[in-house]
């Protein structure tokens, strides 16, 4: 691929710090398909990049394997200069600098508000118990549940599981966030809840991949789009580039495709 | 309970039309026709038999008869409750052999687990009676009869334990491993608490088993309610009333455990099984 090139990274930082997240020439296949072919990318410190595509063009699966949530049959990732571990005690450290919210939220079900929040600190970081619970507290005052905090997840709304999620995210101190679809499995009026709490974030100079389908969340806040069919990055941009002069007849029938709605 | 619980048969069927309903009632009254009957015959068959001479029940009414039978049953609890708890751990051991990403572990605790599964209570007790006190090994009959039944149990709950681990989402695992935990403490913390609530009306069903698996206890002669009516038997010359009063305080124990069970599934369940609902309450 000619045009995989970082071009917008320049919106983040300038000069040749090492990316927050690297990828070089990861494949992976399920069986005959072939998932992600070739993938290059990089991102900077404190760039919000926006992973776009139709389903099934691998974008989630890009976006889970730079936890290691998915393995990849080749090539390289690099987290902070890092190779990505394969396994153990690496691994789960690696893990914990990066943040990932799910399109399901997967707050621990049998857990408090609070304890969800508190769970990574305490368990992984062993922060003392009186001091995380302070931070949860502080973080879920900032996405805006602190009154929830002695609820269980299932007596909460899907905005306010899925900003629960990301509190107990940030809870870790995350060099980078990951965002899998974040506001696929919500209500339409929950959807802004969540995409407020992003920005801010972002605002706020989180490194970010956000994997979504709210057009409007990507051209207001990402420093570039990524776009992504059959497991290939065929296009990337600033995003006002992409949206009004897609260079590539597949990212214009895509976006063809989801402006007739 | 909260009304939109819905209960298994409106669940599973529709609801009645009005033809339905009148076979319903029809089926109804021929069955408690039947059963009264079936009743009848018995009690008839009882006093022809002389079955409800006082000869036979007037020593219920004696104190020492009570305090015999209740001195087996506290036997029966011992035995049950250890060999209970000895099979929950059991369990959850062998659950984690066998869900184990080792091959050659995963299928060594299969065989296990199949084992105990397949083996009948009883001849396990035989062989702990019978068998290991020929290698020298002193066992009293307390631990010849919690042992073997413990096991037995412990297969069944591997099982019933690996069906509550399948049961909790994939993605707890997911959210947990992405914030930085080890497999070993995504299993501990996550994993197995949730598991556990999905499948406690499982594990007390299983207590049921445990408790009539005890009634074998006359093989390795250990003092367990039915033992001590056996002997009440001898004594008195009476077996079938004695049977009936000791069938009746099984069946109200394990009623009993069955409520229980009945209790603490609706309560962890009112918790657990809503999970991604947006309003629950």
């Amino acid at each position: 691929m000619p045009d995989i090139e970082t071009t917008a990274a320049a919106a983040a930082n300038e000069g040749a710090a090492t990316p927050i997240i690297e990828m070089s020439h990861v494949d992976k296949h399920y069986g005959q398909l072939h998932v992600l072919n070739d993938i290059n990318l990089s991102v900077e410190k404190g760039e919000v990049l926006v992973l776009i595509g139709p389903s099934g063009s691998g974008k989630s699966t890009l976006c889970r394997t730079i936890n290691r949530l998915e393995t990849i049959d080749s090539g390289e990732i690099k987290i902070d200069g890092t190779p990505l571990p394969q396994e153990g005690r690496e691994l789960a450290a690696l893990r914990a600098e990066v943040g990932m919210v799910f399109q399901s939220f997967n707050l621990f079900a049998h857990k408090s508000i609070l304890q969800n929040v508190t769970m990574g600190p305490i368990e992984v970081l062993h922060t003392p118990k009186a001091q995380a619970e302070e931070e949860a507290m502080e973080l879920l005052r900032r996405v805006g549940v602190a009154e929830q905090a002695n609820k269980v997840p299932a007596q909460l709304s899907g905005g306010q599981q899925q900003r629960v999620a990301i509190a107990r995210s940030l809870a870790m101190h995350p060099k980078a966030m990951l965002f899998d679809e974040p506001t696929s499995a919500l209500d339409p009026e929950m959807i802004n809840e969540v995409l407020d709490v992003m920005v801010e974030l972002a605002q706020e100079g989180m490194t970010m991949v956000v994997v979504t389908h709210e057009m409007n969340f990507a051209r207001r806040v990402a420093n570039r789009v990524v776009f992504m069919a059959d497991g290939q990055i065929v296009e990337q941009a600033a995003p006002d580039e992409f949206f009004d002069h897609p260079k590539s007849e597949r990212a214009r029938d895509f976006l063809n495709s989801i402006k007739g709605h | 309970m909260s009304a939109d619980t819905i209960s298994m048969r409106d669940a599973l069927y529709e609801a009645p039309g009005p033809k339905t309903r009148r076979r319903i009632v029809i089926g109804t009254v021929i069955a408690s026709i039947a059963l009264v009957a079936l009743v009848a015959a018995v009690a008839w068959r009882f006093y022809i038999t002389g079955q409800f001479a006082p000869q036979y029940w007037e020593f219920f009414t004696k104190w020492s008869t009570w305090n015999y039978l209740l001195s087996g049953l506290l036997g029966t609890f011992e035995v049950a409750l250890t060999a209970g708890a000895i099979a929950l751990v059991l369990g959850v051991v062998f659950m984690l052999g066998r869900i184990s990403k080792n091959k050659v572990v995963s299928t060594i605790f299969r065989i296990v687990i199949d084992f105990f599964r397949g083996v009948p209570s009883l001849l396990l007790i035989y062989f702990f009676f019978l068998v290991i006190p020929a290698y020298g090994i002193k066992m009293s009959s307390f631990w010849m009869l919690a042992l073997p039944i413990s096991l037995t149990a412990s297969g069944v709950l591997a099982e019933v334990f690996r069906a509550g681990v399948n049961a909790v989402p994939a993605g707890q695992r997911e959210a947990a491993l992405s914030i930085g935990m080890s497999e070993g403490k995504v299993m501990r913390k996550i994993i197995l608490p949730q598991a556990v609530r999905f499948v406690i009306p499982s594990l007390i069903s299983q207590l049921v088993v445990v408790v009539k698996d005890t009634t074998v206890a006359y093989v390795v002669s250990y003092p367990d309610m039915l033992q001590n009516a056996r002997v009440l038997i001898t004594n008195y010359d009476a077996l079938v009333s004695t049977y009936f009063v000791v069938a009746i305080i099984y069946i109200l124990i394990n009623f009993a455990i069955n409520q229980a069970s009945i209790y603490v599934a609706r309560r962890s369940g009112t918790r657990v099984i809503s999970r991604n609902q947006e309003d629950p309450v």
